[in-house]
Parts: C-alpha cells; structure tokens; sequence
C-alpha cells in the first residue's frame, strides 16, 4: 500500500524537460549572471591571478611568480589545519542535520496534534541563528570557561561532577567548536527540512496508517525517501558555509590551544591578516574552493537518484 | 481509543525530546540575558548570580539612549530588507527558469551559482574592495546593498528553484491555452502559488543580512552608514571599565527586530501552507 | 494580527532614524559645525570620545569642544574603529593606498612599523618643538621616528605588564621565576588557582610571556630586522623562558587553563571572584581593580614589577597607541598633530593611562599615587615589540608554540623548530 502510494505519486509529476513553449532562458537568468559575473566571477579571477603573483597588502605592485603556490601547499602546517577542517566540518554539518531533523519532526508532529510551545521551539532555534557569530563565540567562551566560576564547569561542580577542561585541552577544544557552531547553525536545517516536511502528501500518511504502519516504517519509508532532495540541497548548503566559517572559532579558541582549532578559512585568514600575504591567501582560498567543489560535487552525485520520484 | 492512547503516549514522548533540545538552545539565551541585566560587579560572578541579586535595566538603558544605536538599527533594516528584496527578485526568474526549462548547459550552471558560493569571502574581498573602488561604489549604503544581494543570490537561486518543483505544472499549462505568455504565467500563476517559499527565502535573506559583518565593515567607514552588526563591537571592551553587560544588552537589542519579524511571518507562511494551495 | 505587528516594526525602526538630526557640537560621526568649510576626517577607537562610559566620554567632547573653538572653520569627521586590530589595520592599509584613508588615525604602536613600511604616513616635526619631541621616552621617540629623522607619528600613551598580587595571600612581592613558582604553589595549597597569564591565542599571549625571554637578553630580530630568535645564543634563551612557562603549569603553579586565557578580562574575573592570588596584567587595571571589586578587597591588590630569571634580569613589554596621519595637505598635518596633543596630556591624565613624556607625569595630579612609582620603576626595563612587518607572524607562531608546549601537544624544542620554519618562510615571502 506504501509502496502504491509512492508509486501514485512518480507517476503524475513534471516530464523531465521543458513545458509546450521552447524555452529561451536567457532573459530569465541574466539578472542572476550579472550579479555573479559582476560580484564573484570578476573578483575570482582578481584572486585567481593574485595567486600566480607575490602580492602582498602593503605594496600595490604585484609581480608574476609562482612562488606563493609552493610555500602555502608546502607548508608543514597545512596537514594539521586540513585534518582539523575535516574533523570540524564533519562534525558540524553532521550535528546540524541530525538536530535540524530532529527539532524540524518535533516541531511539525507537534503541530499536527496541536501542541502547545512549538513557535516557541522555533523561535528558539531561530534566536540561536540570528546572534552575530563573533557574539556567539563570546557567549560560549563564558559558558566553556574553565575558571572555577564558568557556567557550565560550576553547575558541574554543583552536581557533584568533575570540571571539564572544555577549552584548554585540544581534543574537547574541537568539541566544544563544533557545539558552538551547532548550536548556531542548527536553524537553517531545521527551517529547510520543517518547509520540506510540510509539503509531504499527506494522502501519503494516509495511507500508511491504513496499513497500520509503525511510526518507524512511516519515518523510513514516507518521510526519508520524499525528504532525500532537502536533505541533499541542505547538505551541500551547510558544507559549504561550514567550511567557509571561523568566526565562531576566532572568538571561541582564536584557532587554539597551539593548532588544535585551526581550520583553512582561519589559517587562510591569518595568512592575509598577519602575514599581508595577499598571494599566499589567494591560494588558500582557492585551496578551500576547490575543496568545497569536490565535497558538493560528492554530494550531488546523490542527486539524480532522488530527482528520479 | 486506541488511537488516543497511542497519540497521548506520542504526545509525551515529542515533549520528552522537545525539552532537552530547547534546553539547550535556551540556556545560552538565558545566559545572554542574565549577563544584561547585571552591574559591572557581578558580571564576574559567573553561574552562581544566574539570577542577578542586583539586576538592573541600565545596561539596556545605556544602550536604547545611545543616539547612535537607532542609526545602526535602521542601516541594518535598510540593508538586510533591499538586499533580501533584490536577491528574491534576481534569482526568481533565474529560478524558474531552471525549474521549468531544458536547456544546454543546465546542470553545469547550476553548479555552477552555487560554486560561487564557495568562495572565501575572505580573499575575494581585497580583489572585490578595489573593483568596488574603481565602480565608485564604496562607501555607500547603495554598494553595500548591491553586495548583500550578490551575497543572497545563490542559495535564493537553489531554493526557489526547490520551491518551484514543488508548484504543479497543470495549472500554468491550463494558463498557457488561456493564452498566457510564459512571463506572465509566471507572475500571475507560478509566483503566487510559490508565495510561502518566496516568503521563507526572503526572510532567509534578511536574517543572513542581518549578520553581515565583512561586506558593511569593509565597505563602509563612516560610523553613521554601519548596520548593527559592525556597532556592536563598540561596546566590546574598553580601556577603563567593563563591558560585558553592554555587549550583552547590545546583542539582545539587535537580535530582537529580527525574531519579531520573523515571528510575524512565520505564521503567514505557515498559514499558507496549511491553506493546501502548494499540495500536489 | 501579523501585518499590524510588522508593520508596527518598521514603523518602529523607521521612527529611529530621524533623531540625530539635531544640530549638535559633538555626534556620533562629527565634533563642530556640519557646515565648516574644512573638515578633518579622524579614525578613533571606541575607548574615549564614544566611550560607553558616559564620564569619559563627557570629558573627551568638552576636550574636542574646546579644540575646535580654538580652530575655527574646521569640523573633525570621526570613524571609530572595531577591537578587531589585525582586520583595522588591513582595511586602513587598503584604504590608505586607494587613496580613501582617514586624514588622521590611532595606529597600535605595535602596528605602526608596518604602516611606514607602507609609506603613507606624514611628518609632524615642524608642529612639535625640539624640547617636546627630546621628551618622549627614548624607546617610544625611536618607534616614532624613521631614519632621517621624521618623526611619522605621536605615541601617546604607554602601557606594561606587571605582577598584580592579593597581599593577603602573597605578602612579598616575587622577585625571580622560582620565587613566583613557589609562591603560586603555596596559593594553590590554599585552594587558589595560582598564577593566570595570557596563554591563548592572542597578542596579549605573546606580549605577556616576552617579558621573561627579553629578561634574559634574547632578542627576535636582528639589527636589519630579520628573525633570529631561533639561532645561536638565542634559541637557548628562547627554549629556557619556555620551558619557564611549561614548568608553571606542570608543576600546577598555573592551571590548565591558561592556554584558554585571551584577554585579560579573565584576569579580572578571576580576581574579582578570589578565586585567584596573582595574574600577570596591564597596568590599565589597576584602575579596573578598583572600579570592579569593593573597596576592601581592591585595597589588598598590589602591583610589583614582573620576576625575571634573577633579581636583576628584569623586563616588560610596553605597548600603547599612536595617533599618525596619513594626509599630505600641511593644514590638515597641523590639526592631526593638535587632536595628539590633547590626547597627549589632558586625555592621559583623565583616563590615569600612562604619557610618553618625562614631564607630564610631574605636571598632573593623575599620576601622583603610589602605583606609578611602581609603573615608572618598572618601565626602566620597558621594552617594545620590534618595529618590523614580520612581527605580527613571529607573534603569531609563538601564541602557537606556547599552546602546544603548555597543553603537552608539543616539546619545546619541536615546537620551536616548526615556529622557525614557518617565520623563515613568512620572511622569504615578504
């Protein structure tokens, strides 16, 4: 019955081309080209041919030189800065999406059965999101604090439990990164995957509960499969601005204790902002594009199975 | 009857992991607000003056009275809402066009926007700093907002055009035998229908504007054209006395217009939903 | 229900806007008349003129007030400057050579080396006189000068680090690293934390812990400026004020902690609480000592000179602001060189920080009390960060040496070697 159910649905939706007039799309994208070729393309290119030179900030004149490309993927700190970038993007797009689900199913079975406090639920996650990322790191830095009076550590006092070493120890220091940027960022999955799970036939719980499915098989075999394209688009989305973040990280950890917190976009950062090094940064930058690419590229090539329904 | 039974025990279960998950996005909140309402004594006093012995309103006070702060909340309206407004309006068609067209080049283009999503704002910033120069357009609200918008378009781009999938094609063909032209299908029938995801994109913009810190702050020097989000960090640290309470009342003040809004709308959007246009 | 809450929002916000229209002497981005036919644009930070602090700030507008009374046809437009330094400092350097800088600027004067290796500041000599420039401490007239005598800014405050103590729990003052060690032990028995210091990352980490490597003679630059702190007989010196520090929180003299300790405001917190004996501060907060904690307890704070390796190796990073300009036009120089001064004397005495001349100290009441005899004896051994454009990464990979040795991610000498090899390759690059 499931199954027919979802069968119903492929069968009616959208061939996969165009409507009955040909299409002529180009005056239909040419705001969004100028834009981009304006604002990101041009200054791509700027950074593009700034990387093949020895820009620096403090002098205009920039020879060619390829210099800048060697020292930066030479440099013996970057195999520790990209394993903390792994370490920081997995752990930080996997949090959002698990809790961005989590509160967005609460939110809308709450709502289903009318549920007192869910804009309440909401609104919280959003307020979270809406806090400047700097504040944010200032804000958990006092709830991290190690000093005998830091909110959490002495709350665990009171109940009896040891203090953790939340900043200064490098391995909890990447943790309590990540929880600060879940934190923060949850709201953007949750708000993806609620729109998304409110535009689920509901003919199609229907019909799971007249087969008396458990709310297990309606979760996998209703709300996953028609929730596979937000989750993949939300994805790539939280990917890419997770690895392109360090505000938090600047005012949480600054990148520390020594390296343990330093990721590419800080340490690309640094680069331009203590070193001057425009040519260096340059490389960096396209280091963490390249990088995105291939992530989001991954990721897609999930998607053509999920625009199959 | 059993029904009931089952939903109630449902029922309980949802708050039982409601509660913890709002737990934890409350309690920094909380912390937020426990920090403003403190005197510059007890700030230090960390976790045991939770609830403040002394709380005072002063900090927000001190804040609201600042002639300035207005200033800076009215740029940050002024920016987050043009350049919310002018990314939904580029990327629309853009979006609809990639929902509704076959054409070469497609999925490369596709992938393409959000590619450039991919930049570092970090680095482009100094190539875009001197572009923006030679345009005359630094130092304005105008380049600024300009800058927002390109900074939108992406991901409006990518999720309008998910919004779009969602809005059954019949009814623009039943429009296109009345003798519509495929423009105003789309703004009479298509845009219409897509009204709540429209919306949710438009807010979606004016939060994430609302947060800008790099664009206005490299574009903008004069302290009178700063959003909030660049003056806020006026109240953090000083040479002769503390700010952690100001701070603290200033991130309040700033984030408030912001979850008013979206509260407001929220409700539009959920209402639209709920009102069946969108099913399919 | 939900138009009339928006729309009461923006009418909200939009009834902002209109308020600073009042035609005031001092606003929030102007000090005199908006008509003046000459103006003067000043970038400030957010510490004095804008204070939060509403005493401070009443001070400075009456100061500004007076100065443009006394030049008139002239109107000063400010733009304040975020805490973020190295982000100002980039912007302000593009801005410069776009030619968009502000006319006159406050430069950290840590940062101030790479504003003239830039080239864009101008001289100020002829506003000053010879006695007034003879002045100026000599570390502070060195920074400000360059080789042929053009003295490209004012630095018009100094500030250094000191050894605050609750004498209470620390009657003596520690003289040497081992007395400090032993002393922080016999606190921490007493269930104290210790000894707090900067240990993050951060500027204030590398400042704080140079104090005891400049105490034994090593030096980060050579004469021509290139980094030398990891040869010869520095590296040596270098390695034993590490293992100094690394020593302070194996033993537990100082907590873990401390590599998560950026600001001193932690510091602060930490005395305010008690629950701390000694920190290494600025000496800016012996003022904030005594705003922040009741009487009684801020009475048991004092402040000593930092312990060196012996009694007589002793040394302090000083730091401080400047005010320099980056305009060309004389008549614009002249104003620049007039806003320094006010800051110079009476903006210094207001705010009790610390001026650049013999002669003030004797000439305001502000600096009679005992602490700055303490500051004054201490500055006798002040150093300064090297003027050199490859300080902010020397400064940088010491935060993350020091990181790594205190948190046991790292040995001294592997971390110094990495630090080396990194600095060495920034510096090929410059």
């Amino acid at each position: 019955m499931i199954a027919r159910a979802a069968r119903r649905r492929t069968a009616t939706p959208p061939p996969a081309g165009g409507g009955p007039v040909p299409a002529r799309p180009l005056p239909w994208l040419l705001p969004v080209l100028l834009f981009v070729g304006l604002f990101y393309l041009w200054p791509i290119v700027d950074a593009l041919r700034l990387a093949f030179t020895d820009a620096s900030l403090l002098d205009r004149d920039a020879a060619f030189s390829t210099e800048a490309i060697g020292a930066m993927l030479g440099s013996p700190a970057l195999g520790t800065v990209l394993r903390n970038t792994a370490i920081f993007t997995l752990g930080s797009v996997v949090g959002q999406i698990l809790l961005g689900l989590a509160i967005a199913l609460l939110v809308v079975r709450g709502e289903r059965n009318g549920l007192r406090g869910m804009l309440v639920m909401r609104t919280l996650v959003l307020a979270a999101w809406v806090i400047p990322g700097i504040a944010n790191g200032i804000i958990w830095q006092m709830l991290f604090s190690e000093a005998p009076f830091g909110a959490i550590n002495s709350a665990l006092r009171l109940a009896g439990l040891p203090p953790v070493a939340w900043l200064s120890d490098p391995g909890n220091a990447m943790m309590s990164a990540i929880i600060a940027t879940v934190w923060q960022g949850t709201a953007y999955s949750m708000i993806l995957l609620y729109a998304a799970l409110r535009s689920i036939d509901d003919t199609l719980y229907e019909a799971a509960a007249v087969d008396a499915a458990t709310p297990w098989e309606r979760f996998r075999f209703i709300t996953l499969p028609e929730l596979r394209g937000a989750l993949l688009v939300n994805a790539i989305l939280i990917v890419i601005m997770t690895l392109n973040t360090f505000d938090v990280i600047i005012s949480l950890t600054g990148g520390g204790p020594g390296r343990a917190t330093e990721v590419l976009a800080l340490f690309t950062y640094n680069t331009v902002f203590y070193n001057f090094d425009l040519a260096g940064g340059s490389v960096l930058s396209i280091l963490l594009m390249a990088i995105s690419l291939a992530l989001a590229a991954l990721v897609a090539a999930f998607l053509p199975r999920a625009g199959r329904r | 009857m059993i029904q009931s039974r089952r939903s109630r025990w449902g029922n309980a279960l949802t708050y039982a992991a409601a509660i913890p998950l709002a737990a934890f996005f409350l309690i920094p909140v909380i912390w937020l607000l426990s920090l403003a309402l403190r005197t510059p004594a007890e700030v230090f006093l960390g976790a045991a003056r939770l609830v403040p012995e002394e709380p005072t309103l002063a900090n927000f006070r001190q804040v609201l009275t600042d002639g300035g702060f207005r200033l800076y909340l009215w740029n940050s309206v002024k920016l987050a809402f043009l350049g919310a407004a002018g990314a939904v309006a580029c990327a629309a068609p853009a979006s609809y066009a990639f929902s509704r067209m076959s054409f070469r080049g497609k999925p490369a283009l596709m992938m393409g926007i959000l590619a450039v999503q991919m930049v570092s704002g970090l680095v482009i910033l100094i190539p875009l700093y001197r572009w923006m120069d030679r345009l005359g357009l630094l130092e304005t609200h105008a380049g600024t907002t300009l800058l927002y918008v390109s900074a939108g378009i992406p991901v409006t781009v990518w999720l309008l055009k998910t919004t779009f999938d969602g809005v059954p094609r019949e009814l623009e063909e039943a429009a296109a035998i009345d003798g519509l032209g495929r423009f105003e299908t789309f703004l009479r029938i298509t845009l219409p229908l897509a009204a709540p995801g429209v919306a949710s994109a438009l807010i979606l913009n004016v939060i994430l504007n609302w947060s800008q810190f790099l664009i206005p702050f490299v574009m903008l020097s004069e302290t009178a054209k700063w959003p909030i989000s660049v003056a806020i960090f006026n109240y953090a640290g000083a040479t002769n006395a503390t700010t952690t309470q100001l701070l603290a009342a200033a991130c309040l003040v700033a984030v408030v217009p912001t979850l008013i809004i979206f509260v407001a709308l929220q409700r539009l959007i959920v209402g639209a939903l709920t009102a069946g246009a969108v099913k399919g | 229900m939900t138009r009339r809450l928006t729309a009461s929002t923006l009418a909200l916000a939009l009834a902002g806007a209109p308020l600073l229209a009042q035609e005031d002497m001092v606003t929030r981005d102007r000090v005199g008349p908006a008509d003046a036919e000459n103006a003067l644009t000043f970038r400030l930070t957010a510490y004095d003129l804008y204070s939060s602090d509403p005493a401070t700030s009443a001070a400075f507008e009456e100061l500004f007030v007076d100065f443009i009374e006394d030049n008139p046809g002239w109107r000063i437009d400010t733009q304040l400057q975020t805490g973020n330094l190295s982000q100002e400092q980039a912007r302000m350097i593009e801005q410069a050579q776009a030619g968009r800088g502000p006319d006159c600027a406050m430069v950290d004067s840590a940062q101030l080396a790479t504003y003239k290796a830039a080239g864009i500041l101008s001289p100020m000599n002829e506003y000053f006189t010879e006695e007034e420039i003879a002045d100026f401490f000599p570390y502070v007239r060195d920074g400000i000068t360059d080789e042929d005598g053009n003295m490209l800014a004012v630095w018009w405050f100094t500030d250094l680090r000191v050894l605050y103590r609750n004498t209470e729990v620390v009657p003596e003052a520690p003289q040497t690293w081992d007395d400090l060690q032993a002393a922080a032990l016999a606190t921490v028995e007493q269930g104290y934390e210790g000894i707090l210091f900067n240990g993050a990352r951060g500027e204030g980490t590398t400042f704080d812990w140079l104090a005891n490597y400049w105490a034994l003679g090593g030096e980060l630059v050579d004469e021509a400026g290139e980094p030398v702190f990891y040869e010869g007989e520095n590296r040596e010196l270098f390695l034993q004020a590490v293992r100094y520090y690394e020593s302070l929180v194996d033993s537990g003299a100082a907590p873990a902690r401390v590599t998560s300790i950026a600001t001193y405001d932690d510091m602060l917190a930490a005395a305010a609480a008690s629950t701390t004996a000694m920190f290494v501060g600025g000496n800016w907060m012996y003022a904030q000592l005594q705003t922040t904690l009741p009487e009684e307890e801020a009475a048991k704070w004092e402040a000593s000179e930092l312990p060196g390796p012996t009694a007589e190796q002793r040394a302090t990073g000083t730091g401080g602001w400047t005010i320099a300009a980056l305009t060309d036009d004389p008549e614009k120089v002249r104003m620049c060189a007039g806003i320094a001064k006010l800051y110079l004397g009476p903006g210094n005495a207001f705010q009790g920080l610390l001026p650049t001349q013999a002669s003030l100290y004797d000439e305001y009441d502000t600096y009679a009390g005992p602490e700055f005899e303490v500051f004054s004896a201490a500055l006798e051994n002040g150093r300064a960060r090297p003027g050199v454009a490859i300080y902010p990464e020397i400064s940088n990979q010491i935060q993350i040496l020091l990181g790594e040795v205190m948190s046991g991610a790292a040995e001294p000498e592997a971390a110094l070697d990495a630090a080396a090899e990194a600095v060495e390759a920034a510096y090929a690059r410059q």
